[in-house]
Formats: C-alpha cells, structure tokens, sequence
C-alpha cells in the first residue's frame, strides 16, 4: 500500500514537471502561438539506436530533431492510452481531402471501440477552409474536432475563444514531441495539439533525374540553370500551381528564409508587413518578390502558370511532364493516389534562393494540422472529440495515419515504415526553419501578398504588382 | 387568406432586408456585439474602396455582355427553330436542358472544361494550332468574368429562346407573307416585322436576364469565389464574401443596400425606356 | 443559301457546345481520374463503375438526396398552398388592401436574395434555426412566394367573375370558393409553379451555404462543393457526384418536357 502511494507521488511529481515543461513554454514578442523560428529543440529521449524510426530530439542531436528510435525517459510517463468516448455523433472537420480514406478506417476502428459513436468527416479544400471554416463551425453543435492551420487560422481560434484548453489532459503531456507542440500554444494554454510534421520543400521525381543525370539545385543560380536545362529537355520544370493560392504560396517559406539574418529580424520584419506597417514594395521584400521574376524567366513555371489548379498541378507532376512539384510532402500521398508507380520514386529538397551553399537555412518544416475541441459543440461532443483526439494520438494509429497519408506526425512511438516517409528523410540534414509564411497572422493581407507573387509568376512587373498589393493591402487593413 | 404569406414573408424576407439598414450604421464580425460607427460604412464605400468600385464595374460588365449575348442568340435561335419540325423539337429540347441543372454542377463542369492546361477546351484549341486563343479561362484578371458570363449564357439561352419562340409564334403569319409579297429580304422581314413585334417579348427577355445576372452569386461562388483578385467578382458575391470570409457583416450589409437601390435603379430604368419606345 | 449554311452552322454549334460537356461528364464519371485528366473527350477505357461504388460506399451522397428531397417537396408543397392562399386572396379583394400586399410581394422579385442573407443569418442564429432543414424550408418558403404570387395571382385574375357569383349566390364563403372553384380550375398553372419552385429549390446553393453546415444536414448542391473540396484533386468523383446530382431531373425533364417548359418559362416571363 505505502509503496504504490509514494510511486504515485512520484509519478505526480514527474507528470507536473513534465506538464510545466510543456506549457510554460516561453512566449516570444509578437507571435501569438508559443513558438520561435529555428529554436533548438531539448532533449526528451534516449536514442537506443536502432531500426525503427521516431521524429524526436534525441540525445547527440546537437539541438536538431532526428530520426532514431527512442525510449522515453521515464517508464512511466508511457504515452497515454485512448480515452473512452460517450455515445453520441460528432463531426470532425478538416482540409486533408487525400487523407479521407484513411481517417474513414481509423474512425470505423475507433467506431468499433466506442459503440454508439459516430464521426463523420467534413473537408473543405484549403482556401476554403481558411476563409471560412471556423465562422461556420461555431454555429454548428456537431462539429467537435476541429483542425487548425498555423499561423493566422489558429491564432483566430485563440483569440476568438474558439477551442477548449488541453493543457492538462494527458496525451498533450505523454504523447507528443514537446518541441512541436508551440504551434497549437496561446497565452501558455496547449488548446491544439499540431498533429502533422511537414516539410513544405519541392518534391522531385527520382527516376527523371536518375535518367537525365541531373544534379539537385543546390543555390538560386543552380536553380536557374535547372530550370533552363529541364525546358529545353522538354519538361515544365515546376508544377506549381498559380491558380490554388494555398499550394502556390509553398515556396514563399523558402524564398523567405534566408532574407534576414537573423530569426528575430525576419520575423519582426513579416509582422511588419503583416500589421501593414510596412508596406510590401520594401526593399527587402521586393528583393525576394524579383527572384520569383527570375524563376518565370528562365521558364521555370507552367505555362499560363495563373491558371494551373491543383489537379492539373499534380497530374503534370504524376504523369512525368515536371519532374519537380513544388509543394510540400504533404501532397506525395495524393500523387501515389493519382499514379501508383510514382510511390517510392519521390524524394524531397530544400530550395536555397540564395547563392550561398552555407545559407543559414536549407529547408522548411511546419508543424501543422492543429486539431482542438471547438468550445461551441454540446458538452457530450466535446467529450466525444477528447476522446477522438487521444486516439489519433497513440502510436499505433498515428503510424497507421502516418505511413499511409505519407506525412510524419509529432506524435511519440511512430514507426515510419513508407518507403516515401523514408526518401523524404533525407531533408532532415537540411538545415531546417520553421515555416515563415504562417508568421502572418492576418489571412487577408497574407493572401493578397502572395496574390502579388503569383501575379509576378504570371507576368506582371515586380513594381506594378508589388505597389497594386500595397494598395490592396491598405484597403484591407483600412 | 393572405396572412400566412404576408407573415412569413415579412418576417424572413423584409425584415431580414429593412434590418440591413441597422447592421449598415455598425462595424460587426457577425457573432460579438455590433458597434456602433454611424455613415462610416457608407462613406468608405462611395469614396474610398477601390475594390467595390471594381465589382461594381465588373456587375456592370457582366449584366451588360449577358444581357446583350443572351438576348440576341435566344432571339436568333427562336427564329431558327421556329417551325414546328421533328428536329427542331428535338433541338428545343436540346437547348433547354441546361436550365434544369443546378448551378454548382454547371460550375463543376465548366471549370474543367476551362482548366488551361489539361482542359477540353484548350487542348482542342492546341490541337488546331489555335495556340493564341488557349487562354487562362478561369486565372486571368482579362479574361475570368467573361468566360464565366459565356458561361452564364450557355446556361439560360436555352430558356429564353423559349420564352422568344412563344412570343414569335403569335406574331400573324400575313405579316410575313405581306411582306413577301413586297419582295423583301429576309433581313428586311426581321427589321420590319419580326423585331418591331417581338419587342414586348424582348422587354420580358431582357428584364429577366438583368435579374437573373445579379443573381449569378451560385455560378460566380462555385467557379471562382470572385477570384482572381477580385476580377470576376459581382455584387452578391461581394456581400457575401465579406460578411462571412472577411467578418465584415456591418460593411456587407452597407454593399446590400447599395445593391437593392441599384437594382430597383436599373429596373425603373429599363421600363422607363421600355415605356418610352414603345 | 447564306441563312441555310449559316442556320445550319449555328444549330451544330450549339448542339455540340452542349453535347460534348454533357460527354465529358458521363464518360468521365466511368473514367479514373489520370484518365480523365489526361483524355478528358475520349470514351473510357475501361468502363468501370468505382467512381460510383466508392460514392456511395461513402454514404453522405444518400443523405444529402434525402435532405434535397425533403427540402424540397416540403417547400414546394408549402409554398404552393400558402401561395395560391394568397393569390387568391389577392385576386378576388381588387381594392387597396390587394394592391398594396401585390406591390410589396413584387418588390421581392426585383431584389436578389442575396442582399437579405445579413440579416438572415442573423434572426436564423437567434431562433436557432441553423443546421435545421425545416429552418431551411421555411426561408425557401418566403424567398419564393413572391414569384409563386405573382403567377398565380395572374391566373386567378383571368378567372371570369361570374363563375364566382354564381358560387357566391349559393352563400358560399371565401375558402370554400378558393376550394371548389379555384383551385381545380388552376392545376395547370399550378403545376407551372410546382415544376419552376422545384427547379430553384433543388439547385439552390445561396441558403443552404448560408445556413447548413451539419455534414448530416447538407443538400445536394452544397454537398457537391464540399466534394471538390473531398476530392480536391479527383474530377471523375466530382462528375460521379454531378451524375448522380442531376440524373433526377434529367429523367423528369425528359420524361415530362411540356411541363417542365412551360413552368421555367412562366417563371421567366411573369418574374
């Protein structure tokens, strides 16, 4: 009896330590979830070396998060188990369209564990959802589990008092890769829990490249001369798609990232922009917005490259027409969709926009894909998407959700098994910054910026396009 | 007997418009407390908003082309299948069928047939070596509003043949012969006969088609939510996008007001010079 | 020889303007979807019935017909009642009180619906109504007695008087003269109305945008945008989705023409 006492006080000890680690996570200047650019993560494992592998920060990582298998430091802070759910149906609202199939058969699972619980998937794509989603969804009793962007549609959420707090509960303190978890932080509350780990850099078709004998671009110039050469072989260089402003902006994160020197600047600078303090014909933004200037004329981009839907985007990319797809390893799981022969023949690459091999930075990651309970469902709901969200975060289902959408998750005890999971696991030797773009905070002045690039992709002079966004800009804010 | 109409619809269709007047005095993001801001809405909108000024113009442009296309290519169309034959009931039919279909799935299929890269449409114009013409359809700031008023066409050119074809039909066939007789062309017989009778019947046309484009909100919200930038955006597609896309619901009820008054405008308008004429 | 060739030319025209979308949709419904991206006008393949196997595997296509349906037939039948009530009403009182009431319900034909959806929103946040589908029939209900009024009235106007006055003789009261002579007197024209409010009703994106966003809850059209965000990168399902979207009212339409002709066009003419 006295022993099993004082083992749970131990127990407590160590669980509200861990838990002070996680919330009381130090909120820097302007952002408003609790995150910093490129913060080095801390060590929360033991790395035991072997095959499989887990996104953590282990050990002899100096800072970086590293793929290893890790045995977690106390036996028993062992990730939680799901929790039980009332009866009862709940929506659970999302933008993942590729990944409705496999949230179908972990929901029918879940199902099955919780008789009388029913969870139905409402997707939207993710323009869409941006705009709107968290507006409908707070008239709407049902819609339980509720995902959020990072940046602008999170911070809306937090402000506007939109999600429950789930500092406490014991899968945001067991489960998840402390490090990953400022996205889904406010005011020191954990009200998301960011579920996906991204890597918002181009994807390139192996085997064109193999064939062709290129070399992957290692700097702004090797860009150019890429794009030149994989033109007059024949190819649209990059599949981007100027007519979905959601994939279209992907690259902003890399043109972004090595602009300022350093994290603090850049992001101070973003804000800036973002509260339209300064405008968007700055210098140092017009800078960058040239280089995209420089992409279109060396014939990078598709032709009519304003109109190119995300279908059509992804089909040149499947079919072998554009060797580079220039989104994210998000989208690799609806490639295999479209072509099966394209899985295991995907790789990923940073894109340096700058000619400096040594750039601070050589890649992106994002941690997104923040899921919470919405305040305004019925109180059986919101017991029903607790319960939804511990079971999405236990191992086995976040490795079944992760190797079949093909996107790693912050979720603890994941075996990555995908054989595309694992070719893109090469970017983490790339010098890694969390995603610029979602330093934005106001979604309107960010998708009138970058409506300025993909004007400038599509013809449009750096100077008109840049000063027609600043007066755009103006209005808005106005 | 007239209560329950004039109950429901006072209480879900005028109350909810007069009510606009209210919201249009207030900032408001549609689920805190409206605040108060007095003509601060409606001077922003009439002086200082360049993007309403833009769809205005762009609603202008719009009603304009549809109502022009629309109402000749129903007439010629009428005229073509005037006659009662096998075909041209066949035809009829044919022309008709797009009305029944509901805008969203209108909006679905003409996206892809505009998509620029993989699209039917442009892959046929490659294929003829018409490379000029394979324009951005659905991303350009020149081209959306008008390939989505082409669009608005197609969908109810059908049924305002319809409508031209009855009103033809009781036109007196000595009319014609008269006119035969005299020996004149077939254009001459439109100019002389066919044209000044149809008129009431054009009236009707053209009024119709003026409402039903500032109602295209279903067609213009499905294929581009008014992008890009704005440039196919109409007025209904304003107001909604800024209420519920931008949390703006006291500006978006200024825009409506503006839109009701516009509308009755353009309508007094066209009967004046409707009456006037004719 | 110059109005034949070009009457000719312009009739093909528009023929294949409408036939080869209406292809595109059908063949690509059986097509998968690099077939379709990448051979949009070609027959498919191989014809295969996936595309419609995994949409109603999903399930929500049949409870989006089923809300569509009931929305639909309850608002259609309502409205009809309500509104021929009124025409009658309407019809029969010629003095101030019947001006007045058919002036205000024509201002609502003039005004797109749009302009009201503010106010909508909000006095259906206030009564709860949101997320409900008879919530959902009753804006449908008093968005559409203006035009329902408007044809109806007309009709009942052309009614000879001294069929009435003889009815009215026997002590016959108002209801009971909207009964027996009334109503069996207008089925056409009623029929007009019923075939023209289930056009808009089913197709009607605006209030169930507004108004739904219960994924149990959805009608068909705006379920079919919530599919192009479910199959963001998937034409065929999307064309599988319109397939089965339509294919109601294609088979009515074929199948009763004069009525579904006359009752748009009325709509048209008297609106």
């Amino acid at each position: 009896m006295k022993v099993s006492k004082s083992a749970k006080a131990f127990r407590l000890l160590i669980a509200g330590a861990f838990a002070a680690s996680v919330t009381v996570l130090p909120i820097s200047g302007g952002f408003a979830a609790g995150e910093t650019l490129g913060a080095k993560c801390t060590t929360e494992g033991e790395s035991t070396g072997t095959f499989s592998t887990s996104l953590v920060c282990a050990k002899n990582s100096a800072g970086r998060l590293v793929w290893t298998k890790v045995k977690l430091s106390a036996s028993n802070l062992k990730p939680a188990n799901a929790l039980r759910a009332p009866r009862g149906s709940i929506e659970f609202w999302h933008w993942r369209a590729e990944d409705k199939a496999w949230f179908d058969k972990i929901i029918a699972d879940f199902e099955a564990l919780n008789p009388g619980v029913k969870i139905s998937q409402v997707i939207s794509n993710s323009g869409d959802y941006q705009a709107t989603a968290i507006q409908k969804a707070r008239t709407n009793k049902k819609a339980a589990v509720f995902a959020t962007f990072r940046g602008a549609q999170f911070n809306t959420a937090a402000t506007t008092d939109f999600y429950t707090d789930l500092s406490s509960d014991q899968f945001t303190k067991r489960n998840v890769i402390k490090s990953m978890m400022g996205a889904g932080q406010y005011n020191s509350k954990q009200l998301g829990i960011p579920y996906q780990s991204l890597f918002n850099n181009p994807i390139y078709n192996i085997a064109i490249f193999k064939k062709e004998g290129w070399k992957l671009p290692k700097k702004f110039s090797e860009w150019i001369s890429y794009c030149k050469t994989a033109k007059a072989a024949g190819y649209t260089p990059m599949a981007w798609m100027g007519g979905f402003r959601p994939q279209a902006g992907q690259i902003i994160n890399s043109a972004l990232m090595n602009t300022a020197s350093t994290d603090a600047l850049l992001t101070s600078r973003i804000q800036a922009l973002d509260t339209g303090k300064d405008p968007i014909t700055t210098t140092w933004f017009k800078e960058m917005a040239s280089k995209y200037a420089e992409l279109r004329d060396a014939g990078c981009f598709p032709d009519n490259p304003k109109g190119v839907t995300e279908a059509a985007g992804n089909t040149l990319f499947a079919t072998g027409k554009s060797p580079i797809l220039p989104t994210g390893s998000f989208s690799m799981g609806g490639i295999v969709t479209l072509n099966k022969e394209m899985d295991g023949n995907m790789g990923i690459t940073g894109m340096n926009w700058t000619d400096d091999v040594n750039a601070r930075y050589t890649g992106i990651t994002n941690n997104t894909f923040i899921l919470g309970v919405n305040k305004n469902a019925g109180s059986t709901e919101q017991r029903i998407a607790k319960a939804f969200i511990s079971y999405l975060l236990t191992g086995p289902v976040a490795t079944y959700y992760a190797n079949s959408s093909k996107q790693h998750v912050t979720v603890l005890d994941v075996s990555y098994t995908d054989a595309n999971l694992r070719n893109t696991s090469s970017i983490m030797s790339e010098r890694l910054v969390l995603a610029p773009r979602f330093i934005w905070l106001n979604q309107g002045v960010r998708d009138i910026t970058e409506d300025a690039l993909i004007a400038i992709v599509g013809g449009e002079s750096v100077d008109k396009a840049l000063a027609d966004g600043a007066a755009a800009i103006k209005q808005r804010l106005g | 007997m007239t209560l329950p109409a004039v109950i429901l619809y006072s209480l879900f269709y005028l109350y909810p418009t007069i009510n606009n007047l209210r919201y249009s005095l207030t900032k408001w993001d549609g689920f805190g407390e409206p605040e108060f801001v007095g003509l601060n809405n409606f001077s922003r909108m009439l002086t200082d908003d360049t993007i309403f000024n833009k769809v205005l113009s762009n609603n202008i442009e719009f009603t304009f082309l549809v109502v022009i296309f629309q109402t000749a290519f129903s007439l010629l169309f009428a005229i073509f299948l005037l006659k009662n034959s096998r075909s041209a009931t066949f035809l009829r039919t044919l022309y008709f069928f797009p009305t029944i279909i509901s805008s969203v799935s209108v909006a679905m299929v003409w996206q892809f047939l505009y998509e620029p890269n993989l699209g039917p449409i442009n892959v046929f114009l490659k294929s003829i070596g018409w490379d000029f013409l394979a324009l951005n359809w659905l991303g350009s700031e020149t081209v959306t509003l008008r390939a989505i008023a082409f669009t608005q066409v197609w969908f109810h050119v059908g049924q305002m043949m319809v409508v031209y074809i009855a009103g033809l039909q009781q036109i007196p066939a000595e009319l014609y012969e008269a006119a035969e007789v005299d020996g004149a062309t077939r254009w001459q017989q439109f100019k002389a006969v066919t044209w000044p009778m149809a008129l009431p019947t054009t009236a009707v046309v053209m009024a119709y088609t003026t409402i039903q484009s500032f109602r295209a909100f279903d067609l213009v919200y499905s294929m581009t939510q008014g992008g890009p930038n704005n440039s196919s955006s109409i007025l209904v597609t304003l107001i909604y996008l800024t209420a519920f896309n931008e949390f703006r619901f006291g500006y978006a009820a200024t825009q409506s007001i503006f839109l009701v008054v516009f509308i009755l405008a353009i309508t007094a308008l066209q009967r004046r010079i409707l009456r006037t004429r004719y | 020889m110059f109005y034949k060739i070009s009457r000719i030319f312009a009739l093909t025209f528009l023929a294949v303007l409408i036939i080869i979308p209406v292809l595109v949709v059908v063949f690509g419904s059986f097509k998968t979807d690099l077939e379709l991206m990448t051979k949009p006008l070609a027959l498919p393949e191989n014809w295969t019935l996936n595309n419609y196997r995994t949409l109603l595997d999903g399930g929500e296509i049949v409870t989006n017909f089923r809300n569509s349906s009931i929305v639909t037939l309850f608002s259609v039948l309502i409205t009809l009642f309500i509104s021929s009530l009124a025409s009658f009403g309407i019809a029969r009182v010629i003095n101030v009180t019947g001006r007045v009431l058919f002036v205000l319900f024509s201002l609502g034909l003039a005004i797109p619906a749009a302009t009201s959806i503010i106010g909508i929103y909000e006095l259906f946040v206030r009564f709860n109504l949101t997320n409900t589908l008879h919530g959902l029939v009753v804006i449908n209900v008093a968005s559409t007695l203006p035009i329902s009024i408007f044809i109806l009235t007309a009709f009942f106007r052309q009614i000879p008087n001294e069929l009435y006055e003889s009815a009215s003789i026997d002590g016959a009261r108002p209801f009971r003269l909207y009964r027996s002579i009334a109503l069996p007197l207008s089925k056409p024209s009623m029929a007009a109305v019923a075939i023209f409010l289930f056009v808009i009703t089913w197709n009607d994106l605006l209030y169930p945008l507004l108004l739904i966003t219960q994924a149990d809850l959805k009608t068909l059209p705006l379920a079919l945008l919530d599919y192009r965000g479910e199959y963001a990168i998937n034409f065929s399902m999307i064309f599988t989705a319109v397939m089965v979207a339509s294919v109601p009212m294609v088979v009515m339409y074929l199948s009763m023409q004069k009525t579904f002709v006359s009752g748009l066009t009325a709509g048209a003419v008297k609106g």
